[in-house]
């Protein structure tokens, strides 16, 4: 029974990009380099296209004659529901979906998005961790996977008049841009609001926030379920639509901005009339565009700064030199690269719903300890990023390993150095 | 059968039916994936997909293997890409720039090219051969290769190595009488053909729609470098 769902879900997921995929890997092993979980544990299982194998076998079995003939020759064995329990493991407690495998593989398999359809199959079947299923569950009832619901947001936006003196723009319809947060700002950062607020006034943006559309985070595109994905894309779309906004921008989660940006056009099979962005494009832009103004070198105060390239803003999202022009233009010299860096970067280890799978935890510091020494080797003392996430895992990280390196969000650094 | 009727059938009636095997079988291979159909994309482009295919192909044909950029990743398991980048280029210039195997093409296909002196050709296939035994050591003793080897890439090892090494030994008249090596030289070709439908050598064909895809999704996100 579990399996069938699992069936169901790749047969209707298996069309030529994934079929084409499959059949081209030479299993040559040179993914497994590029892992951080397999570089930082040497398990071989942990190799990139292994964890696609329950996908592979369903595909091979299902839709090709050679698949057909070694399982009636015994040579293969079919698809089980113990294979996908197993699997759980792989592909769920090692795994960020952090995309590097697919910059590195010499065939250019996407393996990273293979990896995401058998997770979901792994997820239909019911092996989903427990941690991932529970804040699955949550964020479907309260609209958080913290559970932070209308009534927490509403707080937060009301406290903005408090700090700042800016009264919050709730659901204004006719606002040019409407902003979407991670309630993960609530719980640990709650100054991400104040100090955009007046960054976007200062820009003279015509923004809003709202109480139906609060979070971008989508456990849907975590566990891999897609009802649930769209479920959760739909409040913000239908919302964005409603307001008649030109531009949605996602505060700093990074699944959540490229779920938006990438997939929902796909999911409801329409183009998005307005413009999907991330403050790690827009910030860099309005002080590129004049439209704010920021004082120059403001950190270049005997700090090392570095810039952590998160794999789903940065490697999925295409945008690695916004925050390089902030970051050259706030810390000048003081900002340095780590390498590899870009496309190419090194996973910060907490990705892909690693932070809520207590399981994972070992996995997690042992990745973030390659992220370590190539912080450590830049000499870096402040760690930058966009993306709300990895902060936490840095800051998780850097504590767990006993380091004093600051970590830093965009945001902040912009609107501190922002002259009024 | 003497080993002169044994050549002439394997060059021959053997050739014939194995080529069109192979033609049948990835024809329908390719039929196959693309029966399958792709979906449409809707989202807004940030980059250029066109650009992106590009850079993709020439990332992927020219700068891989030979140019590794990431080195980190390649240091780990350097044997993948040295002696896999050696194999195919070896590969092109015995059986494309070879003059014997040119003289085949041009049987089939009706077009001749210049061809590279047969002591480059001959080096080359040194090359090629030795490069394949480090990748199958390489399968045999490296933890990832060991999980990622079954059978099948083992046949795959074993039926292109067999046409490289008697063709090695036939340029070479090495131990049997040239009949023999050119005989074990046709079938083991004879067999690799039937072969490669039916498993990953097939990868060349795919290749193609990988590193499209790679490029279109790269190129559509401006993730490129
Ligand atoms: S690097 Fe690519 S071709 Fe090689 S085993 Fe991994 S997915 Fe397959
Ligand atoms: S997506 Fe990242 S974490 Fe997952 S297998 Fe690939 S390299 Fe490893």
């Amino acid at each position: 029974m579990a399996l069938e769902s699992t069936m169901n879900l790749f047969v209707k997921k298996t069309g030529g990009e994934i079929a084409s995929q499959l059949e081209a890997c030479t299993r040559c092993g040179m993914c497994a380099e590029a892992c951080p979980y397999y570089l930082a544990t040497g398990k071989p299982e942990y190799t990139p296209i292994w964890k696609v194998e329950p996908l592979r076998k369903a595909y091979e079995q299902r839709f090709t004659i050679v698949g057909k003939i070694k399982l009636a020759l015994g040579v293969e064995k079919p698809l089980t529901d113990a294979d996908l329990k197993e699997w759980s493991k792989a592909d769920f407690e090692a795994c960020s979906v952090c995309g590097k495998c697919s910059a590195v593989c010499p065939m250019g398999i996407e393996i990273s998005s293979l990896i995401a359809t058998a997770r979901a199959g792994i997820t239909a079947a019911g092996f989903a961790p427990a941690g991932l299923v529970e804040k699955a569950e949550t964020q479907q009832r309260t609209g958080s996977p913290n559970g932070a619901g209308e009534k927490e947001f509403a707080d937060w936006y009301a406290a903005l008049e408090a700090e700042t003196g800016i009264k919050a723009p709730v659901d204004v319809k006719g606002a040019d841009m409407l902003v979407v947060f991670t309630s993960l700002e609530i719980g640990s950062k709650k100054k991400n609001l104040y100090d955009l607020a007046r960054i976007l006034n200062a820009a003279g943006i015509k923004w809003t926030v709202s109480l139906k559309a609060r979070d971008a985070f989508n456990m849907g595109s975590i566990i891999g379920n897609p009802k649930l994905q769209k479920e959760l894309a739909g409040k913000i779309l239908s919302t964005a639509k409603e307001l008649g906004v030109k531009q949605l921008l996602v505060t700093e989660c990074g699944h959540g901005f490229t779920t938006l940006r990438d997939a929902v056009p796909n999911v409801f099979g329409e183009e998005l009339p307005f413009f999907v962005t991330h403050i790690a494009e827009l910030l860099p832009n309005l002080i590129r565009e004049g439209k704010i103004k920021v004082k120059e070198g403001y950190f270049a105060n005997g700090h090392t700064y570095t810039f952590h390239d998160s794999c789903k803003i940065q490697r999925q999202g295409g945008i690695f030199d916004e925050p390089r022009y902030a970051l050259k233009l706030l810390a000048g010299d003081t900002f340095k690269e780590m390498l590899p860096n870009r496309e190419e970067a090194l996973c910060c280890g907490g990705g892909g719903g690693m932070r809520s799978i207590p399981e994972a935890n070992e996995n997690r510091m042992a990745a973030f300890k390659l992220k370590l020494e190539q912080v450590e080797r830049v000499g870096a003392d402040v760690v930058v990023s966009t993306c709300d996430n990895c902060q936490l895992q840095l800051k998780d990280g850097f504590k767990h390993y006993n380091r004093p390196i600051e970590v830093k969000g965009l945001i902040e650094m912009v609107a501190d150095s922002l002259v009024r | 059968m003497n080993w002169q009727e044994i050549l002439e059938f394997s060059r021959g009636p053997m050739f014939y039916g194995a080529l069109l095997f192979f033609l049948a079988g990835m024809a329908y291979r390719l039929f196959a994936v693309i029966s399958l159909g792709w979906s449409k994309d809707l989202a807004k482009p940030r980059g250029s997909k066109g650009a992106g295919v590009v850079k993709s192909f020439l990332r992927g044909g020219i700068i891989f293997p030979f140019f590794p950029r990431e080195k980190s990743a390649y240091a780990n398991n350097p044997i993948v890409y040295i002696a896999g980048g050696l194999f195919h280029l070896s590969l092109f210039v015995v059986v494309v720039l070879g003059t014997a195997h040119m003289l085949v093409w041009k049987s089939l296909v009706g077009i001749g090219w210049p061809t590279l002196p047969l002591p480059i050709v001959d080096w080359m296939a040194a090359v090629g051969i030795i490069a394949m035994v480090a990748l199958i050591v390489n399968r045999a003793v490296h933890p990832v290769m060991k999980l990622l080897t079954g059978p099948a890439e083992v046949m795959s090892w074993l039926f292109v190595f067999l046409p490289m090494l008697t063709g090695y030994m036939m340029t070479h008249h090495m131990f049997f009488p040239y009949e023999v090596l050119y005989s074990l030289h046709m079938i083991s070709i004879n067999v690799m053909l039937v072969w490669i439908p039916l498993s990953r050598i097939s990868h060349f064909m795919f290749y193609f729609f990988s590193r499209t895809q790679h490029g279109v999704e790269w190129g559509k996100r401006n993730a490129m470098p």
